[in-house]
């Protein structure tokens, strides 16, 4: 089933930017989709547009086969959850609790319910030992740790991560890779989809769009993004660590079909010699 | 930058701290009430002042309030002080010239009355500080929110926006000290480009704040934009129904520290209404200090 549909969108903030230009592309639920792309490429204008944050000026954006509109942007925003960029502009309240209670106090959810939740979903992203927290207590991963919680706790079907390891550090990031990796072996019903910059985190999707003004460069599977290393530089990227390592290896004749991500090439590596 | 830490929240657990968030309010405006109650004598009235002030440091050291930070704000008032001397003591005002203290040169003079009603007022605004320290204190910002949204809840029949009041005191609150770091960088950043905060004239002062002000009133506005994107997409109408995840709740401690405290402010208004010229050094002491 298509989590999200995106057909023809076009969006513009004013008549000579063009932010998003006619761009297409499919989701299905359960996928973990990397949308990357320069600063000023329409990344997090997409974002915005698939939350209904904004409203698109052309196209249409589908969420579980329902066309979103103005009359219905509140309820299928209930199925959509999405994690800023900068950790702080999204702590509302004042301690870790609070803040991951905050959406499901807008939810109306039965507060009796709520203290387990809010554990439930510390717990998961680990930051249970600091509930009584104040925001200025916390790493910046660590709020960004309790922005996923608060989301989770809604229990949406879409997860968007807006560049939110882009204002982390090396620790921070790491962090979140490797939370989202567990989100996918927990849940493989969630939809994720990462906008990035991180090419090591789009490595991680099944399905990379990579966006240059505005408008779709290429998209393709895992294997089709990361197969042509050259053809990633040539549109301005860095390539992922693993794949550049693996790729030296092949072309100095190591038969690393079967080798897909670092434990086993190090394994290999150790077999071979 | 660093002394902006004036009434905040102290996190331990004293008995204050875990008082009621609307008791302590109803408690905060009864003391208030209570040391704006004129005496006609002023040693009755700074008497009682001073009896205040010593039952106030008891309760500040009891609920650990910075006592640094508390100087430190009297200290920053002292151009009220100033204000007040020459007000009450070197502007001769009719109604305060009964006892005189000093004359110079037989055309001058300086009276008791005014240096004891300038006394008597900064007095009660230390009063009011510390009060209001011992409040915001020892209760969490949002408690002190939820409070001021129960207290204003009644307004919601005439479609007064409560909630939405509420919510925008408590994300002040949050953001207070966001904000101030980021007051923080702007100045680092503006002084390693050459901007000197601390010394030059008005004009160099005021041209280096403006280098502070402008992106500093930028990045709040973009912060503000943010905020709000990530309030929607958590689902946030101010419109419409919503649960509360922390309960405010009213214990027994509550009610004794009403019953202690109300009673008192009662007594003393009696007092103050009843019994206004009353000198209490003359009816414990039995001794006329003439003023």
């Amino acid at each position: 089933m298509k989590a999200i549909s995106v057909k023809n969108l076009t969006y513009s903030y004013d008549e000579h930017h063009i932010a998003i230009d006619d761009i297409s592309f499919d989701i299905m639920q359960g996928s973990y989709v990397s949308i990357i792309g320069p600063n000023g490429s329409g990344k997090s204008t997409l974002a915005k547009l698939i939350d209904g944050l904004i409203s698109s000026n052309k196209g249409e954006i589908k969420i579980f086969d329902t066309t979103l509109d103005r009359k219905n942007v509140n309820k299928l925003r209930q199925r959509i959850g999405i994690v800023f960029q900068n950790p702080d502009n999204q702590f509302i309240s004042s301690t870790v609790e609070d803040d991951i209670a905050f959406g499901l106090e807008n939810q109306n959810v039965d507060p009796a319910l709520m203290k387990d939740i809010v554990l439930e979903y510390a717990k998961k992203v680990k930051m249970s030992d600091y509930l009584d927290k104040e925001p200025s207590n916390l790493s910046g991963g660590q709020k960004q740790r309790v922005a996923i919680a608060g989301v989770l706790a809604l229990n949406r079907d879409i997860i968007i991560f807006d560049e939110a390891t882009s204002m982390l550090d090396p620790k921070g990031r790491e962090d979140i890779r490797n939370l989202i990796k567990q989100l996918r072996k927990s849940n493989p019903n969630l939809t994720m989809l990462s906008i990035t910059h991180d090419i090591e985190e789009a490595y991680l999707s099944d399905y990379v769009i990579i966006l240059n003004k505005g408008k779709i460069v290429k998209q393709g599977n895992h294997d089709e993004i990361f197969s042509n290393l050259d053809e990633l530089k040539s549109l301005g990227f860095e390539t992922p660590f693993f794949a550049t390592i693996k790729e030296k290896l092949q072309k100095r004749g190591y038969d690393l079909k079967n080798i897909n991500n670092i434990e086993e090439l190090i394994n290999k590596l150790c077999q071979l010699m | 930058m660093d002394s902006i830490s004036f009434g905040r929240y102290v996190n331990y657990d004293s008995f204050i701290h875990r008082l009621d968030a609307r008791n302590k309010i109803l408690l905060l405006i009864a003391l208030m009430i209570m040391i704006f109650m004129p005496f006609s004598t002023w040693s009755t009235s700074l008497i009682f002042s001073l009896l205040y002030f010593i039952i106030l440091m008891i309760l500040m050291g009891v609920s650990h309030c910075s006592f640094k930070s508390f100087f430190k704000g009297i200290l920053s008032m002292w151009f009220l002080l100033l204000f007040l001397i020459i007000m009450f003591i070197f502007i001769p005002n009719p109604s305060l010239s009964s006892v005189p203290l000093y004359t110079f040169n037989e055309s001058y003079t300086i009276y008791w009355d005014g240096i004891y009603q300038a006394a008597y007022i900064f007095l009660r605004l230390i009063l009011m500080m510390s009060l209001t320290l011992i409040l915001t204190s020892t209760t969490k910002p949002l408690d002190l929110t939820y409070a001021l949204e129960w207290y204003m809840y009644p307004l919601n029949i005439i479609n007064f926006p409560s909630h939405t009041i509420a919510m925008m005191i408590s994300i002040a609150l949050r953001f207070i000290p966001t904000i101030l770091d980021e007051a923080k960088r702007i100045m680092k950043a503006q002084e390693s480009r050459g901007v000197d905060f601390s010394r030059g004239g008005l004009f160099k002062k005021v041209k280096a704040i403006i280098s502070l002000i402008i992106p500093l009133f930028v990045s709040a506005f973009d912060r503000s934009q943010q905020l709000s994107d990530a309030m929607e997409a958590r689902g946030y109408d101010p419109n419409s129904k919503r649960s509360r995840y922390r309960k405010l709740k009213f214990h027994l401690k509550d009610l004794i520290s009403a019953l202690i405290i109300l009673p008192i402010v009662a007594f003393i208004m009696y007092l103050s209404i009843a019994q206004n010229d009353l000198d209490i050094i003359y009816t414990l002491f039995k001794v006329e200090v003439g003023f």
